[in-house]
């Protein structure tokens, strides 16, 4: 009997061992297994995703693997909206990854949790880092560390609807009043017509800021745009309650009632559809417009000015960055130099329709086109086009967005006056300001 | 195996066949351990949580905060509102659901040409994944380019477009008009199932106590389908008020927050507010009301009527 019971918990026992093995077997998350000799797998995560773009990246992966047979690449690709997410929660549960997408939104929450690895050192011994546009260096830094290297950068412009002005008689607008006025003469609801294709939903902050940062244009801190250079926020002066109260402005009289609930998606289909005339966007939105619409309509201008005749243009823009944690550092730089070649960056820019980060790319002949043709106009009057740094270094940045669309539904909503919200948003700043060094 | 040595299999076979229970405890434990580690972890974590300072973009910052994430929520005017909007949600949606469900499992329990892809199209929507049905409704809806819009213009009743997605006063009842567009069919297929139960021979009886057909159907049909109508609508009610899909697709909670429901609310603290502590106080929130529901409803609906549930 004795032997007997023995027997079944040594049974037990085992079945319970390895039934946990086979649990931990799929809880290990397909370590890389590497080693002298051996295949190493890198495992890289993208977070920009679209399916166009997906499928380019894994063209240049397996030309990067063909050229190193002993690396093997694992590229993950979440839905765009929740890519980040996922990436936190890899990074939180520090799951294996080498190679990650970090984004001027989410560089600093990264680095604030320790999770990436400083490429400064890398850098030195690579030799196309040479020919890499200085903005393209500085989106990916902070506090003097190199965090990722860019794979493309954003900058908004102006596409217009020309067939519109001209039977309205009216110029392309060159600053925010012009823009305002022109899209509450453009605006006919009896038409289904409206001026401006309004963004109320996610990615909502994009134009107040910009409004805002603009009509503040003399005294804001150029190392930390979203404050002035007395250290208090852009949202506490009188100019900004005068951007804010255009851009309510813009909503009401010169934009889709609907258009408080745009995104992305919304906003490009609006234009493409011929119910907006006038679009603030990145060159990504650049196919969606040349394969929906007659190019002729199109016409694009520089982004609105502020009342000093200047502008701010903050360059965006995501990259290639390596986890702090990462086993095969050198390895995943491997493969991250290779993605951002002149050759293979400038071809990834073209089919994503971004803004290559070599300065040979400028002289290509697909960016000297009417649509990009802007953009690079944009780029030669540095002092009417002040570019300005991304401000990255606020764990708040990813946040940001969230907080500024919710709170400004309800300001276009009429639930909130413009002081009240202006007032949250400057205890926002502040507050982070405040909690950044403590 | 050589000959003489008492094989293992046979020994362990032997212990087991004197034992059934033990035999029968190491049958349960692979299912045990993954429900331990997949089920009970996440909710016992999700407790502890709820009394954390737990915020994704500062995990070097977990503390204990006791009730602060409860106080907050309750004094968060975003909170109550959605908990408003719950009701409505769950009632409104549930009701109508069920009406009309239950008027098209009657119609297709009636024989007629085409039935078959009449049952088809009815049970469609239950195929699709909330989320897409969201997006669906939401381009529909779209009051610039949305096929609802186009339809009422020319149809010359209304004459100018409605925000319906747009505007605070019409949001949550078009996010209720589309999970109940996506309802219907769970209803519609539960209901006809049971009406496919009744005996005939019920209805031939009635008919000769001279029943019209009002009569055959409180008298008989819905009695004799009663069981299955508590179970659905209480499983029912349930999901919807669990389910933030629909809502998430369709509006993400906006304008300014007006159409959130208590779990789309706890989504978008997980999804945009990276507040862990925040989201699982709501969720615990949930929890209770769920339980209180559950008692409530088997309370009322005298439970021993379910059978075995």
């Amino acid at each position: 009997m004795v032997a007997k019971r023995n027997n079944k918990m040594l049974f037990g026992a085992t079945a319970g061992i390895l039934f946990l093995g086979v649990l931990a077997g799929c809880g290990d998350n397909g370590g890389s297994s590497g080693g002298s000799g051996g295949k190493v797998t890198l495992r890289m995560i993208e977070s920009l995703t679209s399916p166009a773009r997906t499928t380019v990246l894994n063209e240049m992966i397996s030309k990067f693997e063909a050229a190193n047979p002993n690396i093997k690449v694992e590229l993950i690709s979440p839905p765009f909206d929740q890519a980040d997410n996922k990436i936190k929660t890899i990074l939180g549960a520090k799951q294996t990854l080498d190679v990650l997408e970090v984004r001027d939104l989410t560089v600093s929450e990264f680095s604030n949790n320790g999770y990436l690895e400083p490429l400064n050192d890398y850098v030195k011994n690579w030799p196309d880092y040479a020919t890499e546009v200085d903005v393209a260096k500085s989106v990916a830094t902070l506090n003097d560390k190199l965090y990722f290297i860019t794979n493309g950068m954003y900058q908004r412009q102006m596409f217009y609807r020309k067939d519109w002005f001209q039977e309205k008689g009216i110029p392309a607008p060159t600053n925010y009043q012009e823009m305002v006025d022109a899209a509450i003469k453009l605006t006919d609801p009896s038409k289904n017509r409206y001026g401006f294709s309004f963004r109320g939903g996610a990615g909502a902050n994009g134009v107040p800021d910009t409004i805002i940062m603009n009509y503040n244009f003399d005294n804001i801190d150029h190392d930390d745009s979203t404050f002035l250079k007395d250290g208090k926020t852009m949202y506490s002066t009188p100019e900004a309650k005068q951007a804010l109260e255009l851009y309510v402005k813009l909503y009401k009289e010169g934009s889709p009632k609907d258009s408080i609930n745009w995104g992305y998606q919304e906003q490009v289909q609006a234009f493409t559809s011929g119910v907006t005339g006038i679009l603030l966007q990145d060159p990504d939105a650049i196919p969606a417009l040349m394969e929906k619409m007659d190019v002729n309509t199109i016409g694009t201008a520089p982004m609105p000015k502020g009342p000093s005749g200047k502008a701010f243009t903050a360059t965006g823009g995501g990259g290639w960055g390596i986890t702090s944690y990462s086993k095969h550092k050198d390895e995943a730089f491997k493969l991250i130099a290779f993605l951002s070649s002149p050759e293979q960056n400038t071809y990834f820019a073209k089919k994503t329709a971004l803004i290559p980060i070599h300065k040979s790319a400028s002289e290509d002949p697909f960016f000297q086109t009417d649509m990009y043709k802007t953009l690079l106009l944009m780029a030669s009057k540095p002092d009417e086009f002040v570019n300005l740094k991304a401000n990255t270094k606020y764990p708040g940045t990813s946040q940001w967005g969230q907080v500024a669309m919710e709170s400004g539904q309800s300001l276009l909503l009429g639930n909130v006056s413009v002081d009240d919200t202006l007032k949250k948003w400057d205890q926002f700043w502040a507050d982070q300001r405040a909690n950044l060094n403590k | 195996m050589k000959e003489g040595q008492p094989s293992v299999v046979r020994r362990m076979q032997s212990g087991f066949r004197s034992s059934p229970r033990g035999f029968i405890f190491l049958s349960l434990l692979p299912a045990l351990v993954l429900v331990l580690v997949f089920t009970y972890y996440p909710f016992l974590r999700g407790i502890v949580m709820a009394f954390q300072n737990y915020q994704l973009f500062d995990l070097t910052n977990v503390h204990f905060i006791g009730l602060d994430n409860f106080k907050t929520m309750f004094h968060d005017t975003k909170f109550q509102h959605a908990a408003t909007n719950s009701v409505y949600w769950v009632f409104i949606s549930l009701i109508l659901q069920f009406s009309i469900g239950l008027t098209v499992a009657l119609l297709m329990n009636k024989r007629f040409r085409g039935r078959g892809i009449f049952q088809g199209f009815v049970f469609y929507p239950w195929a699709l994944s909330g989320f897409l049905i969201g997006l669906i409704w939401k381009w529909m809806f779209n009051s610039q380019i949305g096929v609802i819009n186009d339809l009422l213009l020319h149809l010359g009743l209304i004459h100018e477009r409605i925000g319906f997605l747009s505007d605070p006063s019409w949001a949550m009842t078009s996010v209720i008009v589309a999970n109940v567009w996506y309802g219907i069919a769970f209803f519609a297929i539960m209901l006809l199932a049971a009406l496919q139960s009744v005996p005939s021979e019920l209805y031939e009886a009635g008919s000769m106590d001279g029943a019209n057909g009002a009569r055959k159907l409180f008298n008989i049909t819905l009695p004799y389908i009663m069981p299955t109508v508590i179970t659905t609508t209480l499983l029912r009610a349930i999901w919807i008020f669990n389910d933030p899909s629909i809502i998430y697709g369709l509006t993400n909670g906006g304008p300014a927050g007006s159409t959130h429901i208590l779990s789309s609310l706890m989504l978008d603290k997980i999804m945009y507010g990276g507040d862990y502590g925040a989201a699982s106080a709501i969720g615990i929130v949930m929890i209770g009301i769920l339980l209180l529901y559950t008692i409530f409803y088997l309370t009322v609906t005298r439970s021993e009527k379910l059978g075995d549930f």
